[in-house]
């Protein structure tokens, strides 16, 4: 009998109005060490990619939010209460670490989209271009292009990080310069900052009108979880 | 939908924004483009073999392109050479939009997300 591992947690001993997990499971908690990992029992050797089971994955992760921050699992994580046992035991500074930088934490997420211009092709791209000359003069167009969009991309995640450094633990940011959906980061936020990085968010949103954001929160840390899990995800496979 | 300072320790997260219809479609491409299932038959195994081939021809077709507009910029190629190196890489485009129309590709499948890093190309 294999386990369906949704999450790691601390401080925990008891659950209550926990909802079912994968397949309609029970979920249970697996005392290890001083951690416990939230469980429930799993027939498969393959966990489908569904949007129902994702939705049961996050719903268990979430409802131990309000009590503690869990450092959830990769979706689709199956073990044996013994492979468990060793990860964690093997693991436990890291984790504790880990523990140490979630704690008391919750993830916001921020999106933002900008327009791009619409240049970034080539001018005679309707006509043949015959002459080398002009194709290299077109590419040096192109090229850039593409380096005014990075350094934008780069100057909105600098921006948007002295916004919020002072309220964030830590921050994952991706930055993508050739596509519409530019930065997107999660910010570590205490919880009782959540208050102020709302507000904080609310008026950078109105300092950059040119920009569209998108803000969400509170979620479980799943950016800063990072468990360097050797558990494979099951996955279904076709 | 409005930012709601109020209950902090609420563990019920709340979604933002004044521009919904612009972050569902961009949410929905990469959502899109995420691997979904291993799909393993003959016909699949020999595009995802050309496409990881494509994709490192074209960062690399990619690379040289930048690396001729330096060496025009920098003005040590003759206006022959220029002509020369142009009409080359352009041939080189050609050739790979062939092959990519042949594989099936589009320009956007010739790429690697690279996590944090961002994409290949």
């Amino acid at each position: 009998m294999k386990l369906y591992a949704y999450c790691l947690v601390e401080d925990v001993d008891a659950l209550d109005a926990i909802p079912l997990g994968i397949s309609g499971a029970a979920v249970r908690l697996l005392q290890v060490d001083e951690f416990a990992v939230l469980v429930s029992n799993f027939d498969s050797d393959t966990v489908a990619v569904t949007r129902e089971n994702a939705l049961d994955h996050a719903a268990v992760v979430r409802s131990v939010l309000d009590r503690t921050t869990p450092l959830p699992f990769r979706f689709g994580t199956l073990v044996t209460e013994q492979q468990l046992s060793i990860y964690i035991s093997a693991r436990r500074p890291a984790l504790q670490s880990r523990f140490e930088l979630v704690r008391g934490c919750v993830e916001m997420s921020v999106k933002v989209i900008r327009e791009l211009s619409s240049d970034n092709s080539m001018t005679e791209s309707q006509g043949e271009i015959t002459s080398g000359t002009t194709f290299l003069e077109e590419k040096r167009r192109e090229i850039r292009g593409g380096e005014q969009r990075a350094a934008e991309a780069n100057d909105i995640s600098t921006w948007l990080h002295e916004q919020v450094e002072n309220l964030t633990r830590d921050e994952q940011v991706t930055v993508r310069p050739s596509d519409k959906l530019v930065v997107a980061a999660a910010h570590l936020v205490a919880r009782d900052k959540i208050p102020q990085y709302k507000e904080t968010m609310a008026a950078a949103r109105e300092i950059r009108p040119e920009l569209h954001f998108l803000f969400s929160g509170p979620w479980p840390p799943y950016s800063f979880a990072n468990m360097e899990l050797e558990f494979k995800s099951q996955f279904g496979v076709s | 939908m409005e930012l709601s300072p109020e209950n902090p320790l609420s563990a019920e997260p709340e979604i933002e924004t004044s521009h919904p219809e612009e972050f569902v479609e961009e949410l929905r491409y990469v959502a899109d483009t995420l691997p979904s299932r291993i799909n393993i038959d003959a016909a699949s195994v020999e595009q995802g073999l050309a496409k990881l081939v494509l994709t490192l021809i074209e960062f690399i077709r990619r690379l040289l392109e930048k690396q001729a507009v330096r060496r025009m910029e920098g003005g040590d190629l003759s206006p022959e050479q220029i002509e020369e190196l142009g009409l080359a890489l352009m041939k080189l485009e050609v050739k790979l939009q062939e092959l990519k129309t042949q594989f099936g590709l589009t320009d956007e499948d010739l790429n690697l997300d690279l996590g944090p890093i961002g994409r290949l190309i």
